[in-house]
């Protein structure tokens, strides 16, 4: 129930499927590009999760440096009773679009498909259950450090 | 001049106006109570005398009261006259009634409508609905049968829940009333009078990092009396987890807490925690956590408490090998069941008798459910002789209502009633099973009942608008504890 995770070294998958703010579909080593990335997890569903999004956002304008930062959204949980990943990631897309205008957010935003029912989905994959989860990435494509929840974000922390 | 239905069978006028109607072709049978004793159905509806259906309407906002020994609806209400935008009437209980035909009180919660059945991921939908808990009432007594609301119990207490609602029995009836939500992680326990009271209020939340879980007393506030979390305050996911999703991913401090069940005997309760495959009893006389369950197969038969700090209780979970959807008791209190769910699909059998539940062990599992099937409700008849699982299946399959034998824990019958199995409950008598389906909140749908001991499917009847629970008003106190109460 609570997989150990991908561990501090450990090469982040790269294959991972991302849908970007337009909806077009990137893996996430077509957005890593060997750039240093904090990727952020977020659950649209969970109010911490978003003001998280917030927090970060502010945070990186002063303490990101060359650091890229991504948030995903990994709430699409109901993709196959409302029939399939067709109907839910467009959905998806919308609201994630909804955030970022909402929120005033400056940081690109993708959809991080996620089918929990799947043991290869990605939440099973990458072993993360709480979000925010956000994972530093070295521009070598290893994890340097993983936060769960939310925090007080501080320098030196990305 | 008007004659109304009830007037229709009262003194000479009466009679002799229900003859000419009768004449006329028009039913004669126009009291609030519908005589049914000449039309074809009859014969087979009779046997259902006193059994009076509660069906919220998840999906068309209204909550109705069926008499199944006609059948008809005898009065419906529908929860945007209480000024909800979007109501979702999710779970019920009613209060026990010698006379269901002249009136009893029930309990219907509801929550928004931010679910991925809906819609989820529409923004559109976010503000629609509301978190609310009513006392209803069914009159019957006049010309007008009706519905009505009570009393609010959300805005009375400032505490809005949608999930399950269950009335004390045993040592805790006719006292109070237990409301839960899994979005919200909380439990409150209230008075069941019209003006209910706070009688304590619980929050459960976990630590990702240290693998802890809290139980905690909240408290109102000093100046008001009341809590603040109406409406989608103190909200932590903005959808419950559905049927099972308890592994999706979500605030990390949920645990989708998701009912309170009572005991029928001691004076104890459990708070279900569906995330995380455990349950926390409760004395309801200190209200104080006294054991942690852990359900799994292969788990200890607790976790360990490691610290208790005021009024807050921490247990160590270092892991869970399945979560659980619901957990109850059945009537006799022998036994504590739990429903365990998506890594592991059995129920787990616990002794139950002993007043100190940290001396309670598994003793038995119900299996043989495969990958594909997921245990999720139970329900209990009056003598304890069956127990009845909702077995639940992700589209396209069905899922299924099984029996099971207490001597032996094994499943003895089981039928296909229909897409999207939901609730159990039982008969007055205990001689029939009723249950619900929902067809996947859209497609087919309907009300089943069944002989408890021949296994036959006795009836059918529509129920519109994706029924995601029900309920038979119960006759008595003790009538309760095998209806929504011991178990949900």
């Amino acid at each position: 129930m609570f997989p150990e995770g991908l561990k501090h070294g450990a090469v982040f998958p790269a294959d991972i499927k991302l849908v970007n703010e337009k909806g077009e579909e990137q893996t996430l080593g077509d957005v890593l590009n060997g750039k240093r990335t904090l990727l952020v997890f977020f659950i649209s569903a969970a109010p911490a999760s978003v003001e998280e999004l917030g927090k970060i956002d502010k945070f990186a304008a002063d303490n990101k440096g060359d650091t890229q930062i991504i948030f995903a959204n990994a709430d699409t949980v109901g993709v196959a009773l409302l029939g399939g990943g067709s109907v839910a990631i467009p959905e998806t897309v919308r609201t994630i679009n909804l955030i970022k205008q909402e929120k005033a957010l400056t940081q690109p935003m993708f959809v991080a498909p996620n089918n929990v029912f799947d043991a290869n989905g990605l939440s099973n994959r990458l072993g993360f259950r709480g979000l925010p989860t956000s994972y530093l990435i070295a521009a070598d494509g290893k994890v340097e450090k993983q936060y769960v929840g939310t925090r007080e974000w501080k320098p030196g922390d990305i | 001049m008007r004659i109304s239905r009830r007037d229709c069978l009262t003194g000479a006028f009466g009679a002799g106006a229900s003859l000419a109607l009768s004449g006329m072709g028009v039913n004669p049978a126009m009291s609030a109570v519908h005589d049914a004793s000449k039309e074809g159905q009859h014969a087979l509806f009779n046997k259902f005398k006193n059994n009076v259906i509660l069906i919220p309407g998840k999906y068309n906002g209204t909550v109705s009261a069926m008499d199944l020994s006609v059948p008809e609806t005898m009065a419906w209400y529908n929860f945007g006259r209480s000024g909800i935008d979007m109501p979702i009437p999710h779970h019920i209980a009613a209060m026990p009634s010698a006379d269901p035909y002249k009136g009893f009180d029930f309990y219907q919660t509801m929550q928004p409508p931010g679910a991925p059945y809906v819609n989820e991921n529409s923004p559109e939908w976010r503000d629609r609905g509301d978190f609310k808990m009513f006392k209803m009432r069914y009159d019957g007594s006049g010309s007008q049968n009706s519905i009505s609301v009570v009393s609010d119990v959300s805005a009375a207490t400032g505490m809005a829940l949608g999930v399950h609602v269950s009335i004390g029995v045993g040592p805790n009836a006719e006292k109070y009333v237990a409301f839960a939500d899994g979005q919200k992680d909380m439990v409150l326990i209230t008075t069941i009078d019209d003006d209910p009271k706070i009688v304590k209020a619980f929050r459960a939340d976990y630590d990702p990092n240290s693998r802890e879980l809290s139980i905690s007393h909240i408290f109102p506030d000093g100046s008001t009396g009341k809590f603040d979390f109406q409406g989608r305050k103190g909200m932590k996911t903005s959808h419950e987890a559905m049927l099972g999703e308890e592994l999706m991913p979500a605030d990390p401090t949920a645990v989708f807490v998701d009912a309170f069940t009572w005991h029928p005997t001691l004076p104890l309760g459990a708070i279900l925690i569906r995330r995380h495959g455990c349950c926390a009893i409760v004395n309801t006389e200190t209200w104080e956590p006294v054991a942690l369950l852990s359900t799994a197969k292969g788990a200890p038969d607790h976790f360990n408490l490691i610290r208790q700090s005021g009024y807050t209780w921490t247990y160590s979970i270092p892991s869970v090998l399945t979560p659980l959807h619901e957990a109850g008791f059945i009537t006799s209190g022998q036994f504590f069941l739990a429903c365990n769910n998506v890594l592991q699909n059995n129920v787990a059998v616990y002794r139950s008798e002993d007043p100190d539940p940290m001396k309670w062990k598994k003793e038995n599992f119900v299996e043989g459910f495969g990958t594909k099937y997921l245990p999720l409700h139970m329900g209990n008849v009056p003598d304890s002789r069956w127990v009845f699982f909702t077995i639940w299946a992700r589209k396209p399959n069905n899922g299924f209502i099984c029996k099971v034998d207490p001597k032996t824990w094994q499943v003895v019958a089981k039928w296909d009633t229909g897409p999207d199995p939901h609730t159990c409950d039982c008969t007055v008598d205990g001689k029939y099973i009723t249950t619900v389906y929902s067809g996947n909140q859209s497609g087919q749908s309907g009300l089943v009942v069944i002989d408890a001991d021949t296994d036959e499917i006795v009836a059918r009847l529509p129920t519109a608008a994706g029924a995601h629970d029900h309920v038979v008003v119960p006759e008595s106190w003790e009538g309760l504890k095998s209806s929504r109460s011991t178990s949900v």
